[in-house]
C-alpha cells in the first residue's frame, strides 16, 4: 500500500502518470461545431507546442473527456446538443473533472454570456475573433497554474507518504512490524489508535527479565555489556513480535510486553503463553554461548498476568511513552523478579484465562501459593519451567 | 467582375484556407436556402459563426458581413438579409489570398 502511495506522488508530476513521449505534452481539448474554428484553435495551440484534440459538439466533448481527461478544455458557448455553459456545469459538478480548467470562447460584446458561463463554473474566457496573442497568454497562464496544482498535488501525497511512515516508525517502536502493518491498513489515520485507547483496556501483561546478568556483567569487559544486551533483546524482541506484542517498554535487561493491546486479541493469554517459550527457548543458544565463554549461567525469567490497566501516551510534552500501568503490571513484575532462570510465572487471573490450555503440553507443572511484595495475601501462580530445546 | 480584393493570411494558416474557403461557399448556399425558408433563427447562427471565425483567419469581410447577418436576422429584416448575402457572394467571388 505504501509503496503504491509513493508511486502515485511521484507520477502526480507528470501528466496524470501517462507513459510515452506524448506523456509530458500538455493536452488540450477544442470543442467547437465550426471546423475552421475549431481547426484554427488546434493550429495555434500545436504552434505552442501542446497537443490539441477536437470534439465537434457537446456529447463528443463529454465521451472524450470521460475517455481520457485533458488539461484543459477550450469550449464554445453555442452549440448543438449539450452548450458550453451545460458541458462546463457538467465538468465542474464531478469530482473527477471539477480541476479541469475550463475556458470559453464566446464573442466579444456578450456580456450575458460572460455572466452565465461565471455561473457555470468557468476558469477563463476567450473573446470571438480570436486573436492568437490572447489565446496563447490565457492557455500559458492556465497551463502554468495547472502545473503548480499538480506539483502540489504530488507535494501533497509525498507528505501524506511521509506522515504515513512516521506513524509507522512510532507503531514499530512498540507493534511487531506485521501488526503496526494491519493497524495502518485498518486505521489510515493511524494515530487514532493510540488515542483511542487513552483508557481502561484488559490487557494481559508478561515481564521478561534477564538473569544472571549482574553477576556475569561484572565478570566481562564493559565494552561488550551493551552488545550482550542488544542481542539478548533483539532475540526476544523477534519471539514477542512472532506472537505479535506489544513492547512498552526495555529498562535494565526487562522488557514489558503487553497482549489485547492496543488491538484485540481473543486468545491474548495464549500468545502470552507461547511467548514465554518462545524467548526462552530463542535465548537458551546465547546463553550456551555466553556460559561457554564466560563460566556463568544466565536465563530468562518471565512473569505474565492479565487484568484491567490504563493504556495511553503517559509522559511529558517532550517525551511520552506508551504505556500500560495497573495491578496485572505490577504483579506481572513481581512474578518475574521471583522466577528462576527458564521458569514461567503466571498470576491467578492470567492462569483462569488459560484454563485448560495449561495443562497441554507445556510440561510439569506447579501450583504455589507465594508472597509478592506489597500484596498482603498470598498469591496462588502456576510456574513451569521451559526446558532449552523443547 | 470586379477587381480583386486581397487578404492577407498568415502562412502558418494556409493549408486551413482551402478547406475554409471551401466551407464559405457551402455556407453561403445554407443562408440562401435559409433566407428562402425565412428560417430566420438558423440565419442569426450563421451569421454569428461567420463573424467568430471570419477575423481569426484574417478575414474581416466575413467577420462584418456576419455582424450584419446576425443583426438583421434578429429584426426579421428580409430585404436587408438579401442585400447582405448578395454582398457576400460577391466577396467570395472577388477574393484573393495572400500568404506572409
Amino acid at each position: 500500500m505504501n509503496e503504491q502511495a509513493a508511486r502515485h506522488a511521484a507520477n502526480a508530476g507528470n501528466a496524470a502518470g501517462r507513459s510515452g513521449a506524448e506523456s509530458d505534452a500538455f493536452r488540450v481539448l477544442v470543442v467547437d461545431d465550426d471546423p475552421d474554428m475549431a481547426a484554427f484553435l488546434a493550429r495555434m495551440l500545436a504552434q505552442q507546442g501542446l497537443k490539441a484534440d477536437i470534439a465537434v459538439d457537446g456529447y463528443a466533448a463529454l465521451a472524450t473527456i470521460a475517455a481520457d481527461p485533458p488539461d484543459l478544455v477550450l469550449l464554445d458557448v453555442q452549440m448543438p446538443g449539450p452548450d458550453g455553459f451545460e458541458i462546463c456545469r457538467r465538468l465542474k459538478a464531478s469530482e473527477l473533472t471539477a480541476l479541469l480548467p475550463v475556458v470559453l470562447v464566446t464573442a466579444l460584446e456578450d456580456h450575458e454570456s460572460r455572466v452565465r458561463g461565471i455561473e457555470a463554473g468557468a476558469d477563463d474566457f476567450l473573446s470571438k475573433p480570436v486573436r492568437r496573442e490572447e489565446l496563447i497568454a490565457r492557455v500559458n497562464t492556465l497551463r502554468k497554474l495547472h502545473e503548480t496544482r499538480k506539483e502540489l498535488e504530488g507535494r501533497r501525497l509525498a507528505a501524506e507518504v511521509q506522515e504515513k511512515e512516521s506513524i509507522r516508525k512510532a507503531f514499530s517502536r512498540y507493534l511487531s512490524p506485521r501488526l503496526a502493518e494491519r493497524v495502518l491498513r485498518d486505521s489510515p489515520q493511524g494515530s487514532d489508535v493510540f488515542r483511542d485507547l487513552s483508557q481502561r483496556a484488559l490487557v494481559v501483561a508478561l515481564f521478561a527479565d534477564l538473569r544472571g546478568f549482574t553477576r556475569l556483567s561484572e565478570t566481562v569487559p564493559v565494552s561488550n555489556i551493551v552488545p550482550m544486551l542488544n542481542e539478548y533483546f533483539t532475540v526476544i524482541t523477534a519471539a514477542v513480535h512472532a506472537n505479535e506484542g506489544t513492547v512498552f517498554s526495555m529498562a535494565g535487561d526487562s522488557m514489558l510486553v503487553g497482549f489485547n493491546v492496543p488491538v484485540p486479541q481473543l486468545d491474548a493469554a495464549e500468545r502470552a503463553l507461547n511467548t514465554a517459550r518462545t524467548v526462552i527457548q530463542s535465548f537458551a543458544p546465547v546463553a550456551a554461548r555466553w556460559k561457554r565463554d564466560y563460566g556463568l549461567s544466565t536465563g530468562v525469567g518471565v512473569g505474565i498476568e492479565s487484568g484491567e490497566v490504563v493504556v495511553g501516551n503517559v509522559g511529558a510534552p517532550s517525551f511520552t511513552s506508551y504505556t500500560i500501568i495497573g495491578d496485572s503490571v505490577n504483579v506481572a513484575a513481581r512474578l518475574m523478579q521471583r522466577a528462576a532462570p527458564n521458569e514461567v510465572l503466571i498470576g491467578p487471573r492470567a492462569a483462569l484465562a488459560l484454563g485448560s490450555r495449561l495443562s497441554g503440553g507445556i510440561g510439569p507443572m506447579q501450583r504455589r501459593s507465594i508472597e509478592l511484595k506489597g500484596k498482603s495475601e498470598a498469591v496462588e501462580v502456576i510456574s513451569f519451567r521451559v526446558a532449552p530445546a523443547d | 467582375m470586379s477587381e480583386s480584393i486581397i487578404v492577407t493570411v498568415a502562412r502558418d494558416l494556409e493549408d486551413l484556407v482551402p478547406t475554409f474557403m471551401k466551407n464559405r461557399g457551402k455556407e453561403l448556399e445554407t443562408l440562401r436556402n435559409a433566407l428562402a425558408a425565412g428560417e430566420f433563427e438558423q440565419l442569426r447562427q450563421i451569421g454569428h459563426r461567420m463573424k467568430g471565425v471570419g477575423n481569426s483567419y484574417g478575414f474581416e469581410k466575413v467577420s462584418l458581413l456576419g455582424q450584419s447577418i446576425e443583426d438583421r436576422a434578429k429584426a426579421a429584416d428580409r430585404a436587408g438579409l438579401e442585400a447582405i448575402i448578395d454582398e457576400y457572394i460577391e466577396y467570395l467571388a472577388r477574393v484573393k489570398i495572400v500568404y506572409e
